[in-house]
């Protein structure tokens, strides 16, 4: 590359080719609005959208009690944020036909003995039905529905209620442990920041290879390929100038997310700003020999491109970027290594959240170097052996 | 139809595309569903014991005996956030250097738990995880185990297990079908404006419509073979049932064939570049259906504002009516009308494609 710059005549033959590529892509406007808009619209719906909250719960309710007590219970349920009132129903099968409709998403049985079981320190079942069709929601809205549980229980007992005690043989004056918790880097925990910088790595990579396969493609289906073959600029000077106008496009692109993060979400920037734009940058050329590499492996712009949605989907969602890697099963957790948006969320969250830098964060950055010069070589030899 | 026939021979010549639109989504479906679950465990946390006394040592025991948590071996002499900064560990719990004398003389001692909330989520989790263990601790030394006065038994219908497979099963099957035809059949849309055959169909005889409708029924076509291998699939290796009266399910599942090949021929026939069109497609098919349709994430969570949205999002009505079939047996009752809104919303998008086709033909 270096002898490449330093003589003149390639290097004005390459400005020329990156002229040729601009002049193509401004007047191609509609590519230029796709590439800035969606993303921006991605990164702001994703970043509200995605939260693994669950509130607004429909809850029905049998109450066969019918005391002061059990409608105590069905407020303390209720009066949380994430179940809310479905309505009464007189029976059990009446409430599971409401569920099965889908009417409802969860429902309490509170049994007839409830209040007087209660009174006489005597532990008593409510029945808690959940619709775990989406399992997901299940699984947290099962949480909520046992700490409000826990929280109603010592309730009881602070309100007079007797309790119920189990087993004596220990040391009643024993200290206890108080576990203070202490959360850093993000203590109201907003679940919009941990989302919004993982769709930011997220959206680099999956624009940038699909873009970039797409006109690495398109040249070929339109036949111009061989033209620019039979000039005398190298295949390499091919790519720089073709991924050149691209790579600048994405970095704008790139500015634009990191101000929706800052102006949208509100995440902050304790770290440096300048090594975020450095992962980017990185974030942003593996991601364009990504979709070289898909681009050179097919034969037209259709398997290209779905080849390019076929890589993404997986490649998101088992990079950590929006769930935690300890969700993978244990075998697939070392695959996230070798995923470039899992080390470019580590490098964001660190230097946005956490403040740290380069002496915390080199062997993420190590390794988007190395997987960006490995794709980088592998999509050039690629092209060559294709166009020999 | 001799422009369906024209179609098909123009898709299955093209076998390896074909090939790929197909089998893709089955490999999708295996690889994501084989990734995702939906319990975090094995959460990293080290620990600093200061103490060092047999009451501490019996405590850090409590947290290694638990699933949930995982402890990492930390050097005393480095700071503990450190292991935070550095991903090493989701928390550090530090234990006083008085802690065993404390307890011992019967005084409350506080421990100190940090937790990487970068992520709120998972650190909820972790804070939760280790409240339960402390809380066990406490309850196992002082011999003393206070029973629930209300206990819940709280029972988990259609997917007792949780099992991870029949929740992202069907979701991804949908998600497939939203996103692999229309971005053939907008490809194809686009590609004709895009190499100027489409004058070809613009100058003959032949009617908007007739032309549309080949298009359309084409990749409906190829929808409906590719829901058929993905249903395969759903049925052996993830061992889904239909529960309930299947017709609700045949019924919407044509309807949304047809409704997910006509959002990608409208799509190519607004948008005559095949980039934007993927562009369209993958923020309609991909994102739309995969943000705005409750598949992953529930509805009610999105912001009102955004969460109109979702009401004109086809992939969410289909969604629905497949848990229902797969999972929950509701039938007709619970998803007439589901169906109708599919059809109402297929209908709009070829409407739209029709207009779009309609501007550009010549008269007479």
């Amino acid at each position: 590359m270096a002898s490449l710059w330093g003589r003149l005549p390639q290097l004005r033959r390459l400005r020329a080719l990156v002229v040729k590529e601009f002049n193509q892509i401004r007047r191609d406007r509609r590519l230029v609005i796709s590439l800035i808009a969606p993303p921006l619209l991605q990164l702001t719906l994703f970043g509200f959208a995605l939260s693994a909250t669950v509130t607004n719960l429909r809850l029905g309710v049998v109450d066969d009690s019918r005391t002061p007590v059990s409608r105590e219970l069905v407020a303390a349920l209720t009066e949380s944020r994430s179940f809310r009132l479905g309505g009464y129903y007189a029976t059990a099968d009446e409430l599971g036909t409401a569920i099965s409709q889908g009417k409802l998403d969860a429902g309490v049985v509170i049994p007839y003995e409830y209040a007087r079981d209660l009174w006489r320190g005597r532990p008593t079942t409510v029945q808690f039905l959940l619709n775990a069709v989406n399992a997901y929601t299940a699984t947290i809205a099962q949480g909520y529905a046992e700490a409000v549980m826990q929280r109603y229980n010592a309730d009881l007992l602070r309100a007079g209620f007797p309790g119920a005690v189990d087993g004596t043989a220990g040391q009643p004056d024993r200290g206890q442990v108080r576990l203070m918790p202490a959360f850093l880097f993000n203590p109201g925990l907003v679940d919009s920041w941990f989302i919004a910088t993982g769709i930011f790595g997220l959206l680099l990579i999956l624009n940038s290879s699909l873009i970039s396969s797409a006109a690495m493609v398109r040249e070929r289906e339109a036949g111009t390929i061989e033209q620019l073959l039979m000039s005398p600029a190298s295949t390499a000077e091919i790519i720089v100038a073709k991924i050149t106008p691209l790579f600048l496009l994405l970095c704008m692109m790139m500015l634009l997310a990191v101000a929706v993060l800052k102006l949208v979400f509100g995440v902050p920037f304790h770290g440096s700003l300048p090594f975020v734009l450095f992962g980017g940058v990185l974030c942003i050329l593996s991601g364009i020999s990504l979709g070289t590499v898909i681009a050179t492996l097919s034969r037209s712009a259709q398997q290209a491109q779905l080849t390019a949605f076929f890589v993404n989907p997986p490649m998101s969602s088992l990079s950590g970027a929006l769930n935690p890697v300890e969700a993978m099963p244990d075998w697939l957790q070392p695959l996230t290594m070798l995923n470039p948006i899992h080390h470019f969320a580590t490098i964001v969250r660190g230097a946005m959240l956490k403040g740290v830098g380069l002496a915390t964060l080199w062997p993420n950055v190590l390794a988007l170097l190395v997987f960006t010069l490995v794709l980088v070589s592998l999509s050039i030899w690629r092209f060559r052996k294709q166009l020999s | 139809m001799s422009q369906t026939r024209k179609e098909l021979i123009q898709i299955v010549r093209d076998w390896r595309t074909l090939t790929l639109a197909l089998v893709l989504p089955v490999i999708l479906l295996m690889l994501l569903s084989a990734g995702l679950t939906l319990r975090v465990d094995d959460l990293p946390i080290v620990v600093q014991d200061l103490s060092a006394s047999p009451a501490s040592r019996d405590f850090v025991d409590a947290f290694r005996a638990s699933l949930s948590l995982h402890v990492v071996a930390w050097p005393v002499d480095r700071p503990p956030d450190e292991a935070l900064t550095s991903g090493a560990a989701r928390a550090a719990l530090i234990i006083p250097a008085d802690f065993g004398r404390d307890l011992a003389r019967g005084v409350d001692t506080p421990v100190q738990l940090l937790v990487d909330a970068s992520d709120a989520n998972t650190a909820k989790l972790t804070a939760g995880y280790a409240a339960q263990i402390t809380r066990a601790y406490n309850e196992r030394a002082a011999g003393v185990r206070r029973v629930a006065l209300v206990q819940t038994a709280i029972r988990l219908w259609y997917n007792p297990g949780l099992s991870s497979k029949k929740f992202y099963g069907p979701g991804i099957f949908v998600l497939g079908l939203s996103m692999f035809p229309p971005l053939l059949a907008a490809l194809a849309m686009a590609r004709e404006s895009e190499q100027k055959t489409i004058l070809q169909v613009y100058v003959s005889s032949i009617s908007a419509h007739e032309f549309l409708l080949g298009k359309v029924a084409a990749f409906t076509a190829v929808a409906l073979a590719e829901c058929m291998l993905m249903l395969a699939v759903l049925f052996t290796y993830f061992d889904l049932r239909l529960a309930g009266d299947p017709t609700p399910f045949i019924v919407a599942t044509l309807l949304y064939a047809f409704c997910v090949a006509s959002f990608g021929t409208m799509v190519g026939a607004t948008v005559a570049s095949q980039v934007a069109a993927m562009q369209l497609v993958a923020l309609g098919g991909f994102l739309l259906v995969f943000l705005l349709s409750g598949l992953l994430f529930p509805i009610e969570n999105i912001p009102a504002g955004l969460r109109w949205i979702s009401n004109f999002v086809w992939g969410r009505y289909y969604i629905e009516i497949v848990r229902d079939a797969l999972l929950q047996g509701g039938g007709w009752p619970a998803v007439w009308l589901k169906v109708v809104i599919i059809a109402v919303i297929g209908a709009v998008f070829y409407a739209l494609a029709w207009r779009s086709m309609r501007r550009m033909q010549l008269r007479g």
